[in-house]
């Protein structure tokens, strides 16, 4: 009996709410009316049905053996209690976002190193005045222009001009 | 400062491998007097000819050149003094303006570089926070799976609930049933015993009862009256 109970983890809604990216907003709410509503039904049922008046009934009933066998099979009924087939889903997913949460991190890090190599270049470019297009070039490599792909003057499309 | 450049432009012909950084290229170019001689003529001559100097030798080379006729004036000295001042007027009327300009054009240049430049730093710098943003906010899916877990676990919670009380409501219904036949029986059975007892009592009352109860009910009522007469 005691090991029905998984226990009910108590959840800060307002950290999670904050952390919860915009475009996401309406699964979480979602998410939160259900978590609401289970735990609304919940605290309506009581967690043991009243007991039984047997003496009452006894003492009532005249078919005789009835009351007793009632009783009887009801001490002896065992509710089963459902079968959880979801934890191990959930759990399945929730390795599964550990691991891509994981990707994701590295790659964001991945990308802070490389803007933040691009903010030192820039932040340590000589001043505009002393350059020459050479020294641009270095600084603002999309400025270079292509001498391959357009071998003839201004070496790109005339549309970008 | 300015001189020491100055001093240097002649290592920038000579060196083949320039040494990093390059000083940056001189502002002005060097000092003039008259628009024709460098400055460097004037210090040169200082130390020995003092400050008037210069002045003589120019003087002196000019009165030589025309007093010995080595420069001929004609036609076209003329010519050349009316062009050269009519360009040193408008040079000096308006070459401020005209420079003025020329710095603005460049200027704007620059400045829509260095837009670009502070564009570029800034939106890295919130490229960069938005990244950590958004770390942050992925560091917070663990509280989905736990909000997860809880509806798993309220709902089971909830279904074993309802099945227990549905099992005690079932088993109270049908106790209900029979206590409520019985019941309901023995209320039958008594009306119908009430029914059946008066239906007989009342067929049992022969006629001759009838008249021997009335005739009864007469002097019993006779008898009231006169107690009562008496009372009154």
């Amino acid at each position: 009996m005691a090991g029905r109970r998984a226990a009910v983890k108590a959840i800060d809604w307002a950290a999670f709410a904050e952390r919860v990216p915009p475009n996401q907003r309406a699964m979480f709410n979602a998410l939160k009316t259900r978590n609401d509503a289970l735990s609304a039904r919940l605290a309506a049922l009581p967690e043991k049905p009243p007991a039984i008046d047997w003496a009452h009934y006894k003492a009532a009933v005249a078919k005789a053996g009835m009351v007793d066998e009632f009783q009887k099979k009801f001490s002896a009924l065992k509710v089963p209690e459902p079968v959880d087939t979801q934890t191990a889903k959930i759990d399945a997913q929730e390795k599964e976002a550990a691991k891509s949460t994981a990707e994701y991190v590295q790659a964001s890090k991945a990308r802070i190193a490389q803007y933040e190599q691009r903010l030192q270049t820039l932040r340590n470019m000589i001043p505009f005045e002393q350059m020459t297009f050479e020294d641009l070039h270095e600084a603002f490599p999309e400025t270079t222009l292509d001498k391959e792909k357009y071998p003839f003057w201004p070496h790109r499309p005339i549309a970008d001009l | 400062g300015l001189e020491a450049c100055l001093m240097d432009t002649r290592l920038f012909n000579w060196k083949s491998q320039c040494l990093a950084p390059l000083p940056p290229l001189p502002e002005k170019g060097g000092e003039v007097r008259y628009g024709l001689i460098p400055e460097e003529f004037f210090q040169f001559l200082y130390p020995k000819t003092g400050v008037t100097g210069p002045y003589m030798l120019g003087t002196g080379l000019l009165l030589y050149l025309l007093s010995k006729e080595i420069y001929v004036v004609n036609h076209e000295t003329v010519a050349a003094v009316c062009i050269l001042s009519v360009i040193i007027y408008g040079v000096k009327k308006y070459g401020p303006a005209v420079a003025a300009f020329a710095d603005k054009l460049n200027e704007e240049k620059v400045a829509t570089a260095l837009a670009v430049k502070n564009e570029a730093i800034k939106s890295l710098e919130t490229a960069i926070e938005e990244e950590k943003k958004e770390q942050w906010r992925v560091e917070g899916c663990s509280y989905l799976f736990d909000a997860k877990r809880n509806n798993v676990a309220m709902s089971l919670e909830t279904n074993y609930r309802e099945r227990l009380l549905t099992v005690y409501n079932e088993v109270k219904k049908r106790l209900d049933y029979q206590v409520a036949m019985q019941n309901l029986k023995r209320q039958k059975e008594q009306d119908h015993m009430i029914q059946w007892v008066e239906k007989s009592v009342v067929q049992s009352i022969t006629p001759q009862q009838q008249k021997e109860s009335i005739a009864k009910c007469i002097l019993d009522l006779k008898a009231l009256s006169k107690s009562v007469q008496a009372a009154v």
